[in-house]
């Protein structure tokens, strides 16, 4: 018997957002939430001059990381490897994080921003999600590699190969998750935020399945009207620009240097949506994750993982060695939100042994195999991927006992 | 009637100095319009020219770009962005009430920043 927070769901909702690695958003919950696996304070990485710098809660919303960190396959080699060249037997330590950052034309005391961190009365709103709700302590990005792969692995389960920001062609008999779902006689949308921001899923889906598609004001009407989807996938906005009749849109992407606030507000709205209709809010399950870290640090080492049959040539990663799709890229903030999850809940990850590890394929992984049961072309990774719903328990909180945000 | 809850809480309001549409494009934005300029490719009509994309270097001008390309492929995408709606606080007391006048007025006097 599944439990009732199963039983009674109807809709599953993942709002991903950009760039920024699970230390830095959340690392600071640990001193009082020990369970949640963040900085301990005296977390360090060797700058150009081989001085220890230590991690920082002075993380600013804008204006810090104005040269976009890297965070293509070969600056996450460094970031992960500390420079150590591929070969046999060399070891993560994640002590390449400022090295990598200094590449980049920022001074010595520029690249140490890459080991800032925010305090939680920073983040309000992510703060409060993962404290009241379920956070991941060992969800991944899918490759150690930059947005568009990683998204992908979000949207099919694989990358198929690619490891860059190039454009890929789907392989059958592989499937979107939307595809699959409507195929099968249900219903599902990427809903980005509007026409000026659009999609990252251009060619594959937005080209030639823009049935698929919605802006984030239907997203808005979906859940006011109870029509929203089985399963919605949201794009934050990702460039300011003019709003109807003279305003003001800003990024809410949360992607360097935008900024981190807005990102806070569009979280929050998001979940406001399904929060205030009760209907909904009760047959929902939210997550909020983030598709890559975009170059800052966090201090645990991506572990291995099924190889899902790809492999990407040296010369595409950029490294000198071929990359099989057997290691995850750097962790993320991950958070699940259900009046079903209890709070305070943390989903253990690599620092327990009998822990989990989540990566961007568990979504559709988790999607499929709650919504289509028996799927026989999910992917390699899907197949072996965690159900992110697991903390769904029997015990619907009381209404009162849930926060909602004031805007 | 809009529904009151008993735990709000209030979520910083993003100053209006964040936003700078003349800021340069990310390697992010970068590789989105080059993959709307693949599907441009397949979209021209005869006599139509392909937009040249390497003169996009700001959010604006990217975004001008993407709401053309995005409205060709999608144009029920072009509804206005609109917030959750606004949850409302439980009833005050009147001391409460008093307060919240309070920090009201205290608004309009900053109305400068």
């Amino acid at each position: 018997m599944p439990p009732a927070g199963l039983d009674n769901l109807k809709h599953i909702v993942v709002l991903m957002m950009e760039n920024r690695s699970f230390d830095h958003m959340l690392g600071s919950l640990t001193k009082q939430y020990p369970k949640i696996n963040g900085l301990t304070g005296n977390e360090s990485n060797p700058d150009m001059n081989g001085t220890m710098v230590q991690v920082q809660p002075n993380a600013k919303f804008q204006g810090q990381l104005d040269h976009d960190p890297d965070h293509h396959f070969p600056g996450v080699d460094l970031q992960i490897f500390g420079g150590t060249p591929p070969g046999p037997g060399r070891v993560a330590n994640m002590q390449g994080f400022i090295k990598s950052y200094a590449t980049q034309g920022t001074s010595i005391n520029d690249s140490h921003a890459i080991m800032s961190y925010f305090p939680p009365k920073s983040l309000p709103v992510l703060t409060k999600l993962a404290t009241e709700f379920a956070v991941f302590n060992g969800w991944f990005s899918s490759i150690p590699g930059p947005t568009i792969c990683n998204r992908a692995f979000a949207h099919y389960g694989t990358s198929f190969g690619n490891v860059d920001m190039n454009l890929f062609y789907i392989q059958d008999p592989i499937q979107s998750i939307y595809e699959r779902m409507v195929q099968a006689g249900h219903t599902a949308k990427i809903y980005y935020y509007d026409q000026q921001s659009s999609t990252m899923e251009i060619v594959n889906l937005l080209k030639n399945q823009p049935q698929i598609f919605g802006s984030y004001s239907q997203f808005v009407a979906d859940c006011n009207g109870n029509t929203l989807p089985e399963y919605s996938f949201i794009e934050p906005c990702y460039n300011d620009h003019p709003g109807p009749g003279g305003g003001q849109v800003l990024a809410s992407d949360q992607h360097p240097d935008h900024n981190v606030q807005e990102g806070e507000r569009f979280i929050a709205n998001t979940y406001n949506a399904i929060r205030t209709n009760q209907q909904l809010w009760e047959t929902t399950a939210l997550l909020v994750v983030y598709d890559e870290h975009g170059g800052i640090y966090d201090h645990v080492v991506p572990p291995a993982c099924q190889s899902d049959g790809y492999s990407a040539t040296a010369d595409k990663t950029g490294t000198g060695e071929a990359f099989n799709f057997d290691r995850l890229g750097i962790r993320v903030p991950a958070i699940l939100v259900s009046p079903y999850v209890p709070r305070g809940t943390v989903i253990p990850g690599t620092e327990d042994p009998n822990g989990l590890v989540f990566e961007h394929a568990c979504i559709p992984g988790t999607v499929t195999s709650f919504f289509l049961k028996n799927y026989d072309q999910a992917t390699v990774r899907e197949k072996n991927s965690r159900n992110f719903l697991t903390p769904l328990t029997d015990t619907l909180r009381p209404d009162d006992d849930c926060w909602v945000f004031d805007l | 009637m809009t529904k009151k809850y008993k735990l709000m809480m209030k979520v910083p309001k993003t100053p209006k100095s964040a936003y700078d549409h003349g800021r340069f494009i990310s390697s992010l934005i970068e590789h989105q319009i080059k993959h709307f300029s693949e599907v441009e490719k397949s979209l021209l009509k005869p006599g139509q020219k392909l937009t040249d994309i390497s003169k996009i270097k700001t959010e604006l001008q990217a975004s001008k770009y993407l709401k053309r390309m995005t409205a060709l492929l999608h144009p029920q995408g072009a509804d206005k962005p609109r917030r959750a709606a606004q949850p409302k606080k439980p009833t005050k007391t009147a001391k409460g009430a008093k307060r919240k006048s309070k920090v009201k007025t205290k608004r309009v006097k900053r109305k400068s920043r």
